[in-house]
């Protein structure tokens, strides 16, 4: 009973939820689609007496309900009418359940007039466009914007990172507990840091009872969250992170039985973290204890897990700072982020925020450029003077004017006598002003510094800091769209990009929000969370690998054979999961298995998330794939439905209990977009295995899918289905509209109303290059548009 | 009912002589009495710590129950010898792991052995953190519990100098086994614990004037569409000022009558030469925090065990440790070692002025008459690093005790002495760290 009600739940909340989304998105559609003449054909009528007619029939028989301009009418049916529907679709619909309880009404060529009519005035997304046009919007920085600009802020001052190739984590072995030159015995990169060298010790030449390691290097982090660092061993150790000086765990002295160390830590996307380890194990007059020595981390959502290698890098990064302070989450009424929403809790945060990074700035980056520049003149305190001024040069992604320096900066610290005390009220003017919260107040700076501000905005999330972009803008070397595109084409190269990518990818496939998979424990009791951790891992590599890669290939997401495994994946998923060189248990590229595996539509972590405990759910996969994938607007089902138990229908495959349920008219309307996209991937079970039969009947992957282009295709299971949306004009559209929104957080159609077309035609022409559109959506982002609409208006 | 202003003049009040005391105290009755007045007494304790023993001939004064004679070191009490009290005979008896001054400083207020560990001393055998938790944090559990004595923050710990180096050495009080609780030696530091969201607030409220007028210079650049969101930015700082205003005279006449928030110098460094600045500061923020009533328990520890500060304010350049160590017939260590004991006396004399000076909030006398200083050492002497006879002197009317006197207790363990501060201060225990040292119950003789 309780799990039947779970399911229930579950049901109504992914739809639900994802209905509010699709709903208020700006569904792709052609630009300029008017009344097909085919589907006018049949009739006699001209375009302009059929809307006339259209007109006549909607404001006698719909307007009551649905407003004069289809606005929704309160009490009645408060939802706009708007999506992607063509007019033949609609004239169906309407044929068959319009108006509400009387559809023999409305059918024919009446039902064709009024759907011409009101997919011309206000359904369609040309009709939107031209009512409204979408306009750049001024927004402050999002939280994860601010939360990247405190690090570029940081980074401006400490140096920025590098796209660093080595892996792991560089150890230096000492013979006797504490550093001494000469009696390094072993220097080398180590993947992990798990050793557990009881009472041997590490190596030759090294004491057992009395030795010393230093292990240095870079924590990589790709999703910005809470990570709890776990630090285990049975000797004394320091851990540093962040600043090979900031440290985060001391266990200098090994006391007692106390072998484990945890610490929580927000970290963020994008960023390197200097990380540095020293071990000793001291001789004891007392017995000698084993020595053994493990860092390893539970990531957000994640499970505990010794840091892998991807995520270590062998070189020193240079100081990073990452936000503590919890910030509030943005707008997402657009289907993304955006810094819309001025209220006290997010005042409140920018202010912690602010006071947070003053005191970082107290005890690390002033200490140093103070240290930087000793002997320059510091007549009435000029240093901390000059040193605050380019803080908030930077900040606010401007030159100081004299007014801006006297308040931000003389005034402040001519009020405070205590250097401290001067940062601090500083630092709060500062990151409090409009100058850094609102980026886009920037109509008085020069072409190439808007350029730079919002080329940082797109890819980064955050502010020009970097000194060779900081240095362009000085020689206005950002005026064109050829040097606007050099410079973003550099800044790709960067983990920051990719991170932004990562976060991108996720909410492409809505995986953003998804907090954990579980499964029928008697039905798949492998199926644990060390497994879908694996998947996660398999997935993320197999994202990186295809974005990052030579060919940075688009379409290969739905049709590479191979995918990323461990030795975990391959014992649970079978010999298609097989490492593709030799044995290996770490994460690796698999063999290839062309017959079984398509891309991302075959990974479990996707088809394992889009199903229930027990059961596939064809509802979910076409659902995320007709939204997500295909970019289509659905309509929020009339009323919640129990799934159908299979208990009760013991003789039905799933698919065919999914046809019954959804059988009525009413249903229809969108069952018959999204069950035909479902279908085709039933040869996955709830766990993303692949499988023939459903008990002793054979699965029937049949699908099919109408375009927007009216046209419509069918496919034989996955692998045709992954072909097709390889290839399909509105998967491409989709993704394009998707990653324009997700680097720019601004409608596409703000920059045009064939923007979006022409750029998913640009990503065509150029063998759908996951990298090139990126650089293409910054150099739109950054360009100058002709009458920006957040130009003075007269 | 009759009103008590202390346990001693409850206990004067109700004929008992001092030997009855312990007696008398144990009567559940009339330690009821004693506590249940309408304004029970503030009780107050401070732990103040200076490293590496004392010269004992010119520490200890001759035992005397009524008027005795303050030795060279202790002159700096002068003013408050009749609140004095001296406690010779008081030793650190634990054993186990760690050399002298890790089980000297690491036992020292948690009266039990340290872990075996890996920190090697000197001398004797490796050890970790202490097995138990220390006196000042246990009281601040207690005194947390009880609505009546709980504070904002319970318990401070102050340090002075305390090197960046998380060892036995350095930590003195303990949360618990094997949880070292870190002294905070920077004034500033701990200035922003204790005022620094007021001190926030009142800044955010003096910037937003100004921020208000560059949103309306930045506001004329843009779109009348875009401006809207501006304004409401604008016009929640507004709110937001309006708000800050009324929340800060609140807090603000709620200070005149506590206490005004301290100032502190600029720009003081942590270096060797500003030790006496710092503490001077921090002696001061103590004394504040207090008469906010922000903690009643406080620990107040001067650099640390094997501390090396060099007193060159004295005309002394050598290292404190490195001195402690040469032997009493080396003439002139000894009379840096008394000089420099002697300025660890005048601290603890500043901080009882300064408690005396400050008039007890809503009560009668002063800070100090309901403040005992418990001024405390981990070693007995320096060059023989014996722990018995370690240095105990209070100062102030915080534990009720009969001060003006200079005791002997003739060899006890420093277990009884901290069982003695529970119950003085309202929370008897049956033993206090390790049992062994306790079965003979508190210390008599004290009130």
């Amino acid at each position: 009973m309780s799990n039947l009600f779970l399911k229930v739940v579950s049901v109504i909340a992914t739809i639900a939820f994802g209905i509010v989304v699709a709903a208020c998105s700006v569904s792709p559609l052609s630009a300029d689609e008017k009344p097909k003449e085919s589907e006018a054909s049949t009739a006699s009528l001209t375009t302009e007496q059929r809307l006339e007619q259209g007109r006549k029939i909607y404001t006698q028989k719909c307007a009551s309900c649905h407003g004069e301009k289809g606005q929704g009418a309160d009490g009645e049916y408060d939802e706009p009418l708007v999506g992607d529907d063509s007019i033949g679709e609609l004239t169906r619909r309407i044929t068959g359940t319009m108006p509400e309880g009387e559809p023999d009404e409305c059918v024919g060529e009446d039902a064709h007039s009024v759907a011409a009519f009101i997919h011309q005035e206000f359904y369609s997304e040309a009709a939107r466009i031209r009512n409204r046009p979408p306009r750049v919007k001024l927004t402050h920085l999002t939280g994860n914007q601010l939360r990247q600009s405190l690090a570029d802020l940081y980074a401006h001052f400490s140096g920025s990172m590098w796209l660093e190739p080595k892996h792991g984590i560089n150890g230096v072995y000492f013979d006797g507990a504490r550093w001494k030159k000469e009696n390094i015995k072993i220097e080398r990169v180590d993947p992990v840091i798990e050793f557990d060298w009881k009472s041997d010790g590490p190596g030759e030449g090294i004491k057992p009872e009395d030795f010393f390691v230093q292990w240095r290097g870079g924590l990589k982090v790709n999703e910005t969250g809470s990570y709890e660092i776990v630090l285990r061993s049975s000797c004394a150790f320091i851990c540093k992170l962040g600043n090979f000086n900031r440290e985060f765990i001391n266990n200098r002295v090994q006391s007692g039985d106390k072998t484990e160390f945890r610490k929580s830590i927000v970290l963020t996307a994008g960023r390197v973290y200097p990380i540095h380890i020293e071990l000793y194990q001291r001789k004891r007059k007392t017995g000698q204890r084993p020595a053994n020595m493990s860092l390893s981390w539970i990531p957000p959502q994640g499970i505990e897990d010794v840091i892998p290698e991807r995520n270590l890098l062998a070189n020193s990064p240079p100081a990073t700072f990452s936000l503590q302070t919890i910030l509030p989450p943005d707008d997402r009424s657009y289907g993304y982020e955006r810094g819309l929403s001025v209220d006290r809790q997010w005042d409140d945060s920018t202010t912690a925020a602010a006071l947070e990074f003053a005191e970082i700035t107290i005890s690390e980056l002033w200490p140093a450029y103070q240290r930087k520049h000793k002997k320059d003149p510091d007549e009435n305190r000029a240093k901390l003077r000059i040193f605050l001024s380019e803080f908030a040069m930077v900040a606010f992604r401007s030159p100081l004017d004299d007014e801006t320096r006297k308040f931000y900066v003389d005034g402040q610290v001519d009020l405070a006598e205590d250097d401290a005390e001067a940062i601090r009220r500083c630092l709060l003017v500062v990151l409090k002003s409009p100058r850094f919260l609102y980026p886009s107040l920037d109509q008085d700076q020069s072409p190439s510094q808007r350029a730079a501000t919002r080329l940082a905005l797109t890819l980064y999330d955050s502010l020009p800091a970097d000194e060779w972009l900081l240095k362009l803008v000085r020689e206005n070397k950002l005026e064109t769209p050829d040097q606007t595109r050099a410079a973003a084409e550099r800044m790709l190269r960067d983990y920051r990009v990719r991170g932004k990518t990562r976060e991108l990818m996720y909410e492409w496939l809505n995986l953003t929000h998804l907090t954990e998979i579980t499964k029928d424990e008697e039905l798949y009791p492998e199926f644990d969370a060390a497994l879908v951790s694996d998947l996660k891992a398999s997935l993320d590599a197999f994202l990186d690998e295809i974005i990052w890669g030579e060919s940075s290939d688009f379409r290969q997401l739905f049709l590479a054979d191979w995918t990323f495994t461990t030795s975990r994946l391959e014992q649970f998923y079978g010999e298609n999961w097989k490492p593709e060189k030799g044995e290996d248990s770490s994460l690796v590229k698999s063999v290839s298995a062309p017959d079984r595996r398509l891309g991302l539509l075959s990974h479990p972590y996707l088809m394992s998330k889009l199903a229930y405990r027990d059961s596939t759910s064809p509802i979910h996969r076409g659902v995320f794939l007709i939204r997500y994938l295909l970019g289509r607007t659905l309509r929020p089902p009339m009323e919640a439905f129990i799934p159908l138990s299979p208990d009760l229908h013991p003789d039905m495959t799933t698919r065919e209990r999914v046809t019954l349920q959804t059988s009525p008219q009413n249903c229809q309307v969108c069952h018959i977009k999204i069950n035909g996209l479902g279908f085709a991937l039933e040869n996955f079970d709830a766990v993303g295995r692949f499988r023939e039969k459903e008990g002793e009947k054979p699965i029937n992957p049949l699908g099919s899918y109408t375009q927007l282009n009216s046209e419509s295709a069918t496919f034989q299971g996955a692998t045709e289905l992954a072909k097709f949306l390889s290839n399909s004009h509105d998967t491409h559209r989709a993704f394009v509209n998707r990653a324009f929104q997700h680097f720019v957080k601004q409608p596409v159609a703000a920059y045009g109303p064939d923007r979006l077309d022409d750029l998913t035609q640009t990503f065509r022409d150029h063998n759908f290059h996951i990298r090139r559109l990126l650089v293409e959506i910054a150099v739109i982002a950054a360009t100058p548009q002709v009458s920006t609409p957040d130009e003075v208006q007269p | 009912m009759t009103d008590y202003t202390s346990r001693r003049d409850f206990l004067r009040k109700a004929g008992i002589s001092a030997m009855g005391v312990n007696l008398a105290m144990g009567l559940p009755s009339l330690v009821r009495a004693a506590s249940k007045g309408e304004n029970p007494r503030k009780q107050r304790l401070i732990f103040v710590f200076s490293p590496n023993g004392v010269i004992p001939k010119h520490f200890w004064p001759e035992v005397s129950e009524e008027k005795f004679e303050l030795t060279r070191i202790l002159q700096p009490l002068e003013e408050f010898k009749s609140q004095t009290l001296t406690m010779h005979g008081v030793c650190n008896k634990i054993k186990g792991d760690g050399d002298g001054h890790m089980r000297g400083i690491g036992c020292l207020l948690t009266g039990i052995e340290l872990f075996p560990g890996d920190i090697q001393g000197g001398s004797d055998t490796p050890a970790g953190w202490s097995q138990g938790i220390s006196v000042d944090q246990h009281l601040k559990n207690r005194l947390q519990a009880n609505p009546q004595t709980q504070t904002r923050f319970g318990s401070l710990e102050f340090g002075v100098m305390v090197p960046e180096r998380a060892d036995t050495w350095t930590r003195m009080s303990y949360a618990g086994a094997n949880q070292p609780v870190a002294p905070i030696d920077n004034p500033y530091q701990m200035f922003d614990k204790l005022y620094g969201q007021a001190k926030n607030r009142k800044m955010l409220a003096s910037v937003l004037d100004g921020l208000s007028d560059d949103f309306r210079r930045l506001e004329k650049m843009i779109s009348a569409e875009d401006r809207r969101i501006l304004q409401d930015n604008i016009a929640m700082v507004g709110e937001l000022e309006k708000d800050l205003k009324v929340e800060l005279a609140a807090s603000e006449k709620q200070s005149d009558v506590g206490h005004a928030v301290p100032t502190l110098p600029p720009n003081v460094r942590e270096v060797n030469d500003n030790m006496p600045q710092i503490t001077r500061m921090q002696s001061d923020l103590l004394v504040n925090s207090f008469a906010a009533d922000f903690a009643r328990v406080a620990t107040f520890q001067i650099t640390n065990s094997v501390g090396q500060p060099k007193m060159k304010w004295l005309g002394i350049e050598e290292g404190h440790h490195t001195l402690s160590h040469e032997p009493d017939k080396n003439e002139e260590a000894y009379e840096k070692l008394i000089k420099i004991n002697t300025w660890y006396c005048e601290q603890v004399a500043y901080l009882a002025k300064r408690l005396a000076a400050t008039p007890e909030p809503g009560g009668n006398g002063s800070l100090l008459d309901n403040t005992t200083i418990v001024w405390t050492n981990e070693l007995g002497k320096g060059n023989s690093h014996t722990r018995n006879n370690i240095p105990f002197v209070l100062v102030g009317g915080g534990l009720g005790w009969k001060t003006g006197r200079a005791l002997d207790f003739k060899n006890v363990p420093h277990n009884r002495l901290l069982m003695s501060f529970c119950e003085a201060m309202g929370q008897p225990a049956e033993s206090y760290g390790n049992p062994d040292f306790c079965t003979d119950g508190v210390l008599t003789g004290l009130v």
